[in-house]
């Protein structure tokens, strides 16, 4: 159990400075385009820098965003349900999650080796370590969903959304 | 077969309360299975929807708000909304209204509006003798301008959709916008005629030019992310991305009240609600290239005109479609799946892409507000303690308001389409 706990906060902070760092990338290279275009001459690889910091900042970000319900579902009617009814479909909700983040993964890793052959046209960066950004992004939703069935069924979560002012 | 199976999926999946972007992706990933498509086409399709230029410019327009938000700028912005307006019959009404418009040029969601407009006018206005649900109900309502009055995500989703310049959607959305402020503070003042709600006096100029002098900080980013868009000297991203250093140095540095400890969460909470969005603009890519590639913008465009090709009557029926998906639809997942299939045919019977644009985003934010699935009034209800349905009866003026702007700036194309002509073209 402790374990569980334990592995839960390390994955979760991972994702969060991955998505902040992601972010910091984002902001730093659209001032040097900035700074740069001030000064007369901005460097050409800060737009592509640009998408990838995005891309990635949605990886990390998305399986973050299923546990905190920024990935918005349409729950007003399940909510409102008798009984256990509620708590069911939330365990449905977040199995399908992950099941469908499971199963694309294997798709993803195709996708993440068709960039091996390609480069950027700017940064020279090897494609497939930028479209690893949708393989992770999977990988994460598959976490976090799992995390919150195995949570359920244990007896340690409800299954509703974390918000994040409510971490410890 | 597979269309229909395709449709059935994301209903049930939706019903079931499933999050929007993974029904897409499920619905998806039926359609693409019976089909014979490799599932390959899935990481790739979600890649090339999320990989789009003006789709960079979200987290940092979602940065800039939160860094104003926790940097004290919704009682700055009350309070000078109060000094306009407050002495007006149903004065608090009138200001949650007018404080909605000026946080409207600062935040791009409405959500980000009725959380913080909502905590400080709620809890004031049943302080001063407003029924609680008049209160959430003003409160809900007029969160709805936030994303039509720029900046805008989903005006920057609709620009990534349709190719058309964030700069013009978001100036598009400026007269709607006010227009539908003006129209509910009227709706407001009527209410509290009848009702007899309190007043306020008049503070006198002093006061008015004292709150003015708290709020310009904040309300100068409005003008700066509208001049670096149509100065032509910042693309959207590098606007967003300036505005938020600029929210950061008034937050730290002017007003004082933004603990620069607290920038980390704040970064990450901005990037998690961005990644929300921008997930569901990938998967919501994969369903929108099945539906192109099935030809489905086509079959509604020529089902629709072989039934009726009269402008006035399309525009009708459009609405009433947008309205009635709004209702148990989240916006952005509304807009991505059809807004592309409606555009075909507005485009038939000759309405201009950019008023089109404007009419959507406006009757999709209509649907914050109604029953069953609407946010922003879950959110004022959750603030004023109430259960949903004295809430909705007390937002019904307000509805009948803003469907009234709708068809306005429906039928009267110019309303969204001047200001872009004349600072654009």
């Amino acid at each position: 159990m402790h374990r569980a706990e334990n592995f839960t906060r390390i994955v979760t902070r991972a994702a969060q400075w991955g998505a902040a760092l992601s972010f910091a990338v984002l902001i730093a290279a659209v001032l040097i385009q900035v700074a740069g275009r001030m000064a007369g001459s901005s460097p050409v690889w800060t737009e592509e820098m640009t998408r990838f910091a995005l891309l990635f900042l949605v990886a990390f970000g998305t399986g973050l965003a299923f546990r905190s319900g920024d990935l918005v579902n349409v729950d007003a009617v399940c909510e409102a349900l008798p009984g256990r009814w509620p708590w069911a479909l939330r365990l449905l909700s977040s199995v399908v999650t992950g099941a469908l983040a499971l199963y694309l993964l294997p798709h993803a890793w195709r996708y993440v080796a068709i960039g091996k052959a390609q480069t950027s046209p700017a940064l020279g960066a090897r494609m497939d370590y930028v479209h690893a950004a949708v393989w992770l992004m999977l990988a994460l939703i598959a976490v976090f969903a799992l995390i919150r069935v195995l949570g359920m069924l244990s007896g340690s979560s409800d299954g509703k959304p974390i918000k994040q002012h409510e971490e410890a | 077969m597979e269309v229909a199976i395709l449709f059935l999926v994301f209903v049930a999946g939706l019903a079931l309360g499933i999050p929007v972007a993974i029904t897409l992706g499920v619905s998806s990933l039926a359609y693409l299975t019976i089909a014979g498509i490799p599932p390959v086409v899935m990481p790739q399709k979600m890649y090339a929807g999320m990989d789009v230029f003006v789709l960079l410019s979200i987290p940092g327009f979602i940065l800039a708000g939160n860094l104003m938000n926790q940097g004290g700028i919704t009682s700055r912005i009350v309070r000078f909304a109060n000094a306009l307006v407050g002495w007006i019959r149903g004065g608090l009404g009138l200001t949650n209204v007018a404080a909605s418009m000026l946080f409207g040029g600062i935040t791009g969601t409405a959500v980000a509006d009725a959380a913080s407009i909502g905590s400080v006018m709620i809890p004031g206005m049943k302080k001063a003798g407003y029924p609680a649900n008049f209160a959430a109900a003003v409160t809900a309502a007029s969160s709805t301008v936030g994303p039509i009055i720029p900046p805008s995500v989903p005006m920057i989703i609709v620009g990534a959709l349709s190719g058309i310049s964030v700069g013009q959607m978001f100036l598009a959305g400026a007269v709607p916008g006010v227009l539908m402020g003006l129209a509910m503070m009227v709706t407001a003042y009527v209410v509290a005629r009848r009702k007899s709600f309190p007043r306020q006096e008049w503070k006198g100029f002093g006061e008015a030019a004292r709150a003015f002098g708290g709020a310009f900080w904040a309300l100068a980013m409005t003008f700066l992310i509208i001049y670096g868009l149509l100065s032509g000297l910042a693309t959207p991203t590098e606007t967003a991305v300036v505005a938020s250093v600029y929210a950061f140095l008034v937050g730290a540095f002017v007003y004082r009240d933004l603990p620069v400890a607290r920038l980390p969460s704040i970064l990450t909470g901005s990037a998690v609600s961005a990644a929300g969005i921008l997930a569901l603009v990938g998967f919501a890519n994969v369903f929108g290239w099945i539906l192109v590639s099935e030809r489905i913008p086509q079959a509604i465009a020529e089902g629709v005109l072989s039934i009726t090709s009269n402008k006035f009557l399309v525009i009708l029926l459009i609405n009433l479609l947008l309205l009635f998906v709004g209702m148990f639809m989240e916006t952005i997942a509304a807009l991505i799946i059809l807004f592309v299939p409606l555009l075909s045919l507005a485009q038939a019977v000759g309405i201009e892409p950019l008023h089109f644009a404007t009419i959507a985003v406006l009757n999709l934010m209509i649907g914050l507000t109604t029953p069953p699935v609407g946010v922003c009034l879950f959110v004022c209800a959750g603030i004023a303690r109430l259960p949903l349905m004295p809430v909705v009866s007390a937002i019904l003026p307000f509805l009948l308001t803003n469907i009234l702007v709708l068809l306005m700036v429906s039928y009267i194309p110019a309303l969204a389409t001047w200001l872009p002509s004349i600072l654009i073209d």
